[in-house]
């Protein structure tokens, strides 16, 4: 059970270390659901073991170990983990659980007010008088695209069209919804939030890439970004330091006037390999947890 | 009848408010609807919506007649401003924005990009 605990672990280190630097290196599309997925999927698994983990010490607890139907003083005897340690991973478990509802009902109040926003509105997209020259789409399905009129009177009509179709590219592949599972697996293990902030790039890349392909014009792509950051960056109303996704704009242009990113397979099955591996510990710690649970339990299965 | 949402009811409420030529009372919204909304139900979604500032009012004798300043467009516009404050990090969270705020050392980096 010790061996499976610390593969898992490890697993779960080592994706988060190396994760954002794969992503970096993989096709904007590639990388946002690669890991995302890989994200859950590590997330899930920290928290899987942190309940067994938990549960050897949780269950010498006279009612918890009545309800199961195992003996507490064996259980004590034979489970391999340090008091401590259990200890701490049911702290941890705690937090990471009451930090992910947090998250999610924050995060779902705010997709029910937005939903709220534009409720019965039949226009894809939704001009605003503003001063302030922005755009943004809200969550699939039936998202809308919101610009504003500042933003559309500083645009040439080839620069709207690329903004829309940035936009129109988060609308068809649910970025938002990408986005949120990412969130929500930092909420649940907050190593990897340097893996968030790469989904994050890559879902602004994924619908770079695909305006560049709607338009045909990667450089014309590449100075709409740069002149609506410039101009968005006159008229900041908050702290930049604030922004989550600092640093990245710039990223954003360099990679549209390079040429279009090539397919990594390696790469990809780098992840892969992490991700099979980190699920075939989380495996081995359930059926080595279950094994344990077994030579305590009171009533013995036929 | 079919129970109405919240929301679904102050959009109704609101576009009977502006399809009407004048400034309609709470009971003649009710008797646009069907009559079949209790009285103090339709009063509480026009209060709602006027301090939302979505529709307006004058006082009329001893009660208020509501009116709709904006058309359900003009509506949705409005409340779509409100999004624009990006404060709010769980509302910037479910959005994706074209461009995220710049640093400040980003500035300078961009603009040579620009001019190459």
């Amino acid at each position: 059970m010790t061996a499976a605990t610390l593969a898992a672990l490890t697993a779960m280190l080592v994706f988060t270390a190396v994760a954002p630097r794969l992503g970096r290196r993989l096709p904007p599309a590639i990388a946002t659901i690669a890991l995302t997925v890989g994200s859950l999927l590590v997330a899930g698994s920290t928290g899987f073991v942190l309940t067994v983990l938990a549960l050897t010490w949780l269950g010498q607890a006279p009612l918890i170990a009545w309800l199961a139907e195992w003996s507490p003083t064996a259980l004590g005897a034979s489970t391999p983990i340090p008091t401590f340690v259990a200890a701490g991973c049911l702290a941890l478990l705690v937090a990471a659980v009451a930090r992910t509802a947090i998250r999610a009902f924050r995060r779902g109040r705010a997709l029910v007010a937005v939903r709220r926003a534009h409720r019965g509105s039949p226009n894809a997209v939704i001009v605003v008088d503003s001063d302030r020259p922005d755009a943004f789409a809200t969550p699939s399905p039936g998202g809308r695209i919101v610009i504003t009129s500042t933003l559309m009177a500083a645009l040439t009509p080839a620069e709207q069209q690329v903004v829309l179709a940035h936009e129109r590219a988060h609308l068809r592949h649910w970025h938002a919804w990408w986005l949120l599972l990412a969130d929500l697996a930092e909420a649940a293990n907050p190593l990897l939030r340097p893996t968030f902030a790469t989904v994050q790039h890559a879902v602004e890349r994924w619908a770079d890439e695909n305006a560049a392909h709607h338009t045909g014009d990667r450089t014309l792509v590449a100075r709409t970004i740069a002149r609506v950051a410039l101009l968005r960056h006159g008229t900041a109303t908050r702290p930049a330091a604030l922004a989550a996704t600092g640093g990245q704009v710039p990223q954003r242009v360099r990679a549209l006037l390079a040429p279009r990113p090539a397919r990594r397979t390696l790469l990809a099955g780098v992840l892969v390999a992490l991700l099979a591996f980190s699920t075939l510990a989380t495996v081995a710690v359930e059926r080595t947890g279950d094994a344990l649970f077994d030579r305590v339990a009171t009533v013995q299965d036929q | 009848m079919a129970r109405r949402s919240k929301g679904g009811l102050e959009r109704e409420i609101h576009a009977v408010l502006a399809e009407g030529a004048q400034p309609m009372t709470a009971a003649q919204v009710r008797l646009a609807l069907g009559g079949d909304l209790a009285y103090t139900t339709v009063l509480t979604v026009l209060s709602r919506l006027f301090e939302k500032g979505e529709v307006a009012r004058e006082q009329v004798g001893r009660s208020y007649a509501y009116t709709a300043p904006y058309d359900s467009a003009e509506l949705t516009a409005r409340r779509m401003t409100l999004l624009l404050d990006d404060r709010d990090t769980d509302r910037a969270a479910v959005l994706t924005r074209f461009v995220d705020s710049l640093p400040a050392d980003d500035e300078l980096l961009l603009r040579s990009l620009l001019d190459r």
